[in-house]
């Protein structure tokens, strides 16, 4: 009764920034080949370079990775160095310098413009660790990869995706007693709802889980085991969770471009769920049985 | 020896000499905690960085960082110009290893002092303080309008309702005003993110120019003042309740800064001893605290 009272007291704020999707992830490291390799046996096709930087993009199907090399330009962001490592994630919001704004009202810390000349700024904020969150509002007639990228020739620019491969979500690794403060964090600034125990995806069921408020991206924030050790594990973006309305032809399919699979007791590929094994000193993909890719 | 000295620290601000003397004497004293002033850091002859290392070099974990003041209830550019302040000082209680701030409420004649207002300023000042996992401790001022006492403080950090936001308790303004034990008994537990200690040495305090005078020149240990008696019951009312959190001596004294730091952290021991002995005796088992919380 109060839950439901209270629920209807708040105005309208289920969506406040108009999140719909993620336009990109981004991984910075000092080896971009090394990377491009993995991600190219994980499907996806480099389709484009930066302008002015060391950047380029992957694709497959509706998920655009962004492989940056680029040294790091501003405090509190990710130096690259060989181990790759996920730097940001750029959400779609219908107007990206509101989203922004409002972030920072609600007291986000913003990072120094970054554009060059004949470059698109695109506002970000400070995330977990030297994670940034990205605002991105042009997606729909043109893309922010017209302007500050140039196509790589000959390569179909729209790579399908293999098995129905699409983005479904990013596991956050996050410090002792951070749930709370991390969920307000996400909430707040940008629409996310803690999901109840019950609702389980995959097959590493830890911690607790954030919808985005267009129902089609997921985090998942994962403190430390207890008994873990003592050594405090710096936060950060942990891995990136892959959806497929069918993980085991998705397996067999990735298995067959040289991708492996963590097979142990614990941890192995069913009907819900697998996990790569670590790749360049860690990186590592979660597949997700998830029916529905977004959309575009 | 029967006490655990875990839940006692010393502050800066009691000792007399160079930060690494300071750090040297509490530390030889047997404590394993320091509360800082952001000055300790930014002082430092090595600057911010030499300030850090003595730090980390002392093995001292850090208490509390001190302390950012007049934040709350401004507007336009005065707000824009103290969130500035604060992101300074956010960072820089971040690179000495330390999550906790503490913020007293405002004094200032500018500030607006409607609750939801204060409330909203310190959601975004807790909201800016989450990425670095630094925790915000808000104290009542005896003269701020907006919380001049831990009731008052209370009630604004319930509005507030951030997870990372809570109360710093100063025994030396709740004797001052003679709290009243229920005010404490009202608080969760969960609600106060340090306790700081100290007594002084009239029995009354007359006006509030001698409650400031007395305030940052005459304060003393636990167990040295004139009331020791009261001081013991709101140590035994605050771990009735189930704070298991720090304690800080926050004993500003100016004769302090005259004699060698060895002795007043000597001074500082003594107290520990006597509320570990005879008040606190925290560290003999504590079933009963076990049963508060499962009752809770």
């Amino acid at each position: 009764m109060d839950e439901a009272m209270e629920r209807e007291s708040v105005p309208e704020t289920s969506n406040p920034i108009g999140f719909d999707g993620i336009e990109f992830i981004e991984f910075a490291t000092s080896r971009p080949q090394a990377l491009g390799s993995l991600l190219e046996m994980m499907g996806f096709r480099p389709v484009a370079r930066h302008r002015s930087r060391e950047v380029e993009l992957y694709r497959q199907g509706t998920m655009n990775i962004i492989v940056n090399a680029q040294p790091a330009d501003v405090p509190r962001i990710v130096e690259p160095v060989e181990r790759p490592v996920i730097s940001a994630f750029a959400i779609r919001v219908r107007d990206a310098d509101y989203a922004f704004r409002r972030a920072l009202d609600l007291g986000a810390w913003e990072i120094p413009v970054r554009a060059r000349a004949m470059e698109l700024n695109i506002p970000a904020i400070h995330g977990v660790g030297e994670s940034l969150v990205y605002f991105v509002d042009r997606y729909d007639e043109f893309s922010i990869y017209d302007i500050d990228f140039r196509p790589i020739p000959t390569v179909d620019p729209h790579p399908s995706a293999v098995a129905g491969l699409h983005l479904f979500g990013i596991v956050q690794y996050i410090g002792v007693d951070r749930t709370a403060d991390w969920v307000e964090f996400y909430s707040r600034i940008f629409g996310f709802t803690p999901l109840s125990d019950q609702v389980r995806f995959g097959i590493m069921p830890k911690g607790l889980l954030l919808q985005s408020p267009c129902r089609n991206f997921y985090l998942q924030l994962i403190e430390p085991e207890a008994g873990a050790g003592d050594i405090p594990l710096e936060e950060h973006l942990h891995r990136v969770g892959l959806g497929t309305p069918d993980v085991r032809d998705a397996v067999a399919q990735l298995e067959k471009r040289g991708i492996e699979f963590v097979a142990s007791q614990a941890v192995h590929a069913n009907d819900r769920g697998a996990l790569t094994k670590p790749y360049l000193g860690g990186v590592m993909f979660e597949l997700v049985h998830s029916d529905s890719a977004p959309k575009r | 020896m029967a006490m655990n000295f875990a839940d006692f620290g010393m502050d800066t601000a009691s000792l007399a000499g160079t930060l690494e003397c300071k750090l040297a004497a509490i530390r030889g004293a047997g404590f394993g905690q320091v509360m800082l002033a952001a000055n300790d850091i930014v002082g430092h002859p090595a600057s911010a960085t030499g300030g850090n290392r003595a730090v980390r070099e002392s093995g001292l974990r850090v208490t509390g960082f001190e302390a950012l003041r007049d934040f709350e209830g401004l507007g336009g550019k005065l707000h824009a110009y103290k969130v500035a302040v604060a992101k300074s000082m956010l960072e820089l209680c971040h690179g000495v290893g330390c999550d906790l701030l503490l913020v007293e409420a405002t004094t200032l004649k500018h500030a607006h002092a409607d609750p939801e207002r204060v409330a909203s300023d310190l959601r975004k000042l807790a909201m800016l303080a989450i990425p670095l996992g630094i925790r915000i401790a808000f104290k009542p001022r005896e003269g701020s309008r907006t919380a001049h006492d831990l009731a008052s403080a209370s009630d604004i950090v319930f509005r507030a309702a951030c997870p990372n936001l809570g109360l710093a308790l100063d025994a030396f303004d709740a004797l001052v005003a003679q709290t009243p034990h229920d005010d404490i008994e009202a608080l969760a537990p969960q609600q106060i993110f340090v306790v700081q200690l100290s007594d002084f040495m009239w029995h009354e305090i007359r006006s509030p120019a001698e409650h400031a005078s007395t305030a940052t020149h005459f304060r003393v240990f636990p167990g040295e003042g004139a009331h020791s008696d009261e001081l013991a019951a709101l140590v035994r009312r605050l771990d009735k309740i189930g704070y298991a959190g720090d304690f800080s001596f926050d004993v500003y004294n100016h004769d302090y800064l005259q004699m060698p730091a060895e002795s007043v952290a000597d001074r500082a021991r003594a107290a520990a001893e006597w509320l570990g002995e005879t008040v606190l005796r925290r560290a003999l088992p504590v079933p009963n605290l076990e049963r508060l919380a499962q009752s809770r």
